[in-house]
Order: C-alpha cells, then sequence, then structure tokens
C-alpha cells in the first residue's frame, strides 16, 4: 500500500478513537476498558523483543545496553536518562570490542 | 486561560523532546524524507504509532497491518475523549472535533490533574504538545541528514531503547509485569515466522487479552492523570 494512503488510515482510526471518546456518552464495558489499558505494555513489549539483536552481528552490546537503559528508566522514570547511558554504553561496549 | 493550558505542559518537554528526537532519527534511518517524517507528526500526532509505523513504512510493510497496529495503541483515546467530555459537558461539536484532533496522553493527564474545567486550558496543553513534538520532529529530521551512515552508527537502536524507557515506568503491579513477561514469550514465537507489522498486532491483542483476564476480578481501575502524563502520546 502507498505511504500516503497508509498515513491517512493511521489518521482515521487516531482521529476516530479521540473523537468517538469524545461523542460517546456511555462508558465502555469494564472488560475492554481493562483490556485497553494493558495495550501499551503488550505492544511496546513485541515492538522492543525482535529488534533488540538487531542485524549486524552486535546482539552483546546491543543487549548489555538496554539492560542498563531499562534498569535506570524504571528507577528514574526518565525517558532521556535511560535511552542516553544505553546508546553511549553500547558505543563503548562495541569500541571495546564486545 | 489558553496560555495557562500550554504552560502546564512544559514540565513535560523534558519526555518530548528526547522521544520526538529519537522518532525522527528512526524515521530518517528507516528510510522516510524529511516530508514524510513530519507528515506522521502533523496528520496522526501519535508519537509510540508513528515510531512504530516509521520502520514498517521504510520497509514497505503492509499498510492494513500498520494502521490497525496503529488503531490498537491509540483506542485508549476513547477512555479520554469519555472523561474529557465528562469534564466539559457543554462542549460544541466544533470543540470536540478540535479537542479530540489534538488530545493526547500528556493533554489529557495535564487537564485531568490540573482540575480546572475550562475548553481553553485544554485546547492550551494540546496545542502546546503539538507545536513541541512538531518543531522537535523537524530538528530530528534536519539533523540525521548530517550523520552520513546512520546503520553502521547503529542508531537502529535508538528505536528499542525508547520503547524500553517509556515501558519500564508502566510496570507497577503483578499483572503488569505478568503482561510484559507473557508478551516477551509469545514476540519470540509470532514475530519471526508472521509477516512484519502482524506479529506486532497478535502479540498486542494476546497481551491486552491476558492483561484484561489476570485482573477480571479486580474493579476497574479510574484512569490517573499521572499514568497518562508517563505514557508518551
Amino acid at each position: 500500500m502507498n505511504f500516503w494512503l497508509t498515513v491517512f488510515g493511521m489518521l482515521v482510526v487516531t482521529f476516530g478513537s479521540r473523537l468517538a471518546g469524545m461523542l460517546l456518552t456511555v462508558p465502555l464495558p469494564p472488560f475492554w476498558t481493562r483490556f485497553v489499558r494493558f495495550v501499551p505494555i503488550a505492544v511496546f513489549t513485541a515492538l522492543i523483543i525482535p529488534s533488540l539483536e538487531g542485524t549486524r552481528g552486535e546482539g552483546l552490546p546491543r543487549l548489555l545496553g538496554a539492560i542498563l537503559c531499562g534498569f535506570l528508566a524504571w528507577r528514574t522514570k526518565q525517558l532521556w536518562i535511560g535511552l542516553f547511558a544505553g546508546m553511549v554504553s553500547f558505543w563503548l561496549l562495541r569500541s571495546l570490542g564486545v | 486561560m489558553f496560555w495557562r493550558g500550554f504552560r502546564a505542559i512544559m514540565p513535560l518537554y523534558l519526555g518530548v523532546v528526547p522521544f520526538a528526537l529519537a522518532y525522527a532519527v528512526t524515521a530518517r534511518a528507516s528510510g522516510l524524507g524529511i516530508l514524510e517524517t513530519q507528515a506522521l507528526s502533523v496528520l496522526v500526532f501519535a508519537g509510540a504509532s508513528q515510531f512504530s509505523a516509521a520502520p514498517l513504512l521504510g520497509a514497505g510493510a503492509n499498510g492494513l497491518a500498520i494502521i490497525l497496529t496503529t488503531f490498537l495503541l491509540n483506542v485508549r483515546h476513547l477512555l479520554y475523549g469519555i472523561a474529557v467530555a465528562r469534564a466539559l459537558p457543554n462542549m460544541t461539536l466544533r470543540q470536540r472535533i478540535i479537542g479530540a484532533f489534538f488530545l493526547t496522553d500528556e493533554a489529557f493527564g495535564t487537564f485531568l490533574a490540573s482540575g480546572v474545567r475550562d475548553y481553553r486550558f485544554l485546547l492550551g496543553a494540546c496545542l502546546s504538545l503539538f507545536v513541541s513534538w512538531n518543531a522537535f520532529t523537524l530538528v530530528g529530521a534536519l539533523a540525521s541528514s548530517l550523520v552520513p551512515d546512520p546503520v553502521a552508527l547503529g542508531i537502529d537502536l535508538v528505536f528499542p531503547l525508547s520503547f524500553l524507557a517509556i515501558l519500564m515506568p508502566l510496570l507497577k503491579t503483578k499483572s503488569e509485569w505478568m503482561v510484559a513477561a507473557g508478551s516477551s514469550l509469545m514476540a519470540f514465537v509470532f514475530v519471526p515466522r508472521l509477516p512484519s507489522g502482524l506479529g506486532i498486532l497478535v502479540v498486542g491483542v494476546l497481551g491486552s487479552l491476558l492483561g484484561a483476564f489476570l485482573t477480571r476480578d479486580e474493579p476497574v481501575p479510574p484512569i490517573k492523570p499521572e499514568d497518562a502524563t508517563r505514557e508518551i502520546a
């Protein structure tokens, strides 16, 4: 599918979700309210796991960088601290030949 | 009142700026041009789904799978819309449409937590995020052009690390950890075996079903503003 057509579809479903809530007068059933609240956790995990290893045989330094990033993000709750520490440690480990 | 809402978002720029930069760098490294990278920020304006769609769009993956994953990621905004409409019951249709286009996790969380019940405050908060998200998308997209070979630099690692840094603070209860663990296992099984994009969608649906099932005996948790501000766009 063409890039712009896909982007248009993304716009429709995103704006549609936001607008439906604004116009809706009844709350969502409890099961689906719970479902929706878990979506970010499930999708983010599904995005992270397959892209950790990479495609150039740098699996170990990438994984170690990710562990540091995850730990710091968990403790500090700051995106930039985790991202910065993870990337720097990955570059360091890679330059050391890990 | 508009500017009060606009300023109320500013402390969150600390999270928005690196996320917007990381998105733009990833999108450019995936082969999207500056115009395409920016268009997603203007038209879709939903960080996590733009971020996850960029590599798939760059690789020419199935558009329908990308759209359905976007829907899955953003359907939680339905809950925000309901809560906003309840807090501001007198909004006109026009205000509902404009508010809906610019509504994000951060604007919703800040609006609800502020206790201010004024549409202008909501709009200020929404546009504050829109302006900063788009400004730093542009900065990141332009800066990426200066990096000669982003792939050799390992820029693709920015993608999983950004999501990891957003995911970790979301894990608080036992069921949330179990959903993350279960989704990891399912990602190992399904993602390599399914067309790109579809695997993410399948794990997203099954993982969320697992969460809803695990918490079936608990009362429905109210939406807490501080949780919404932590989830990024």
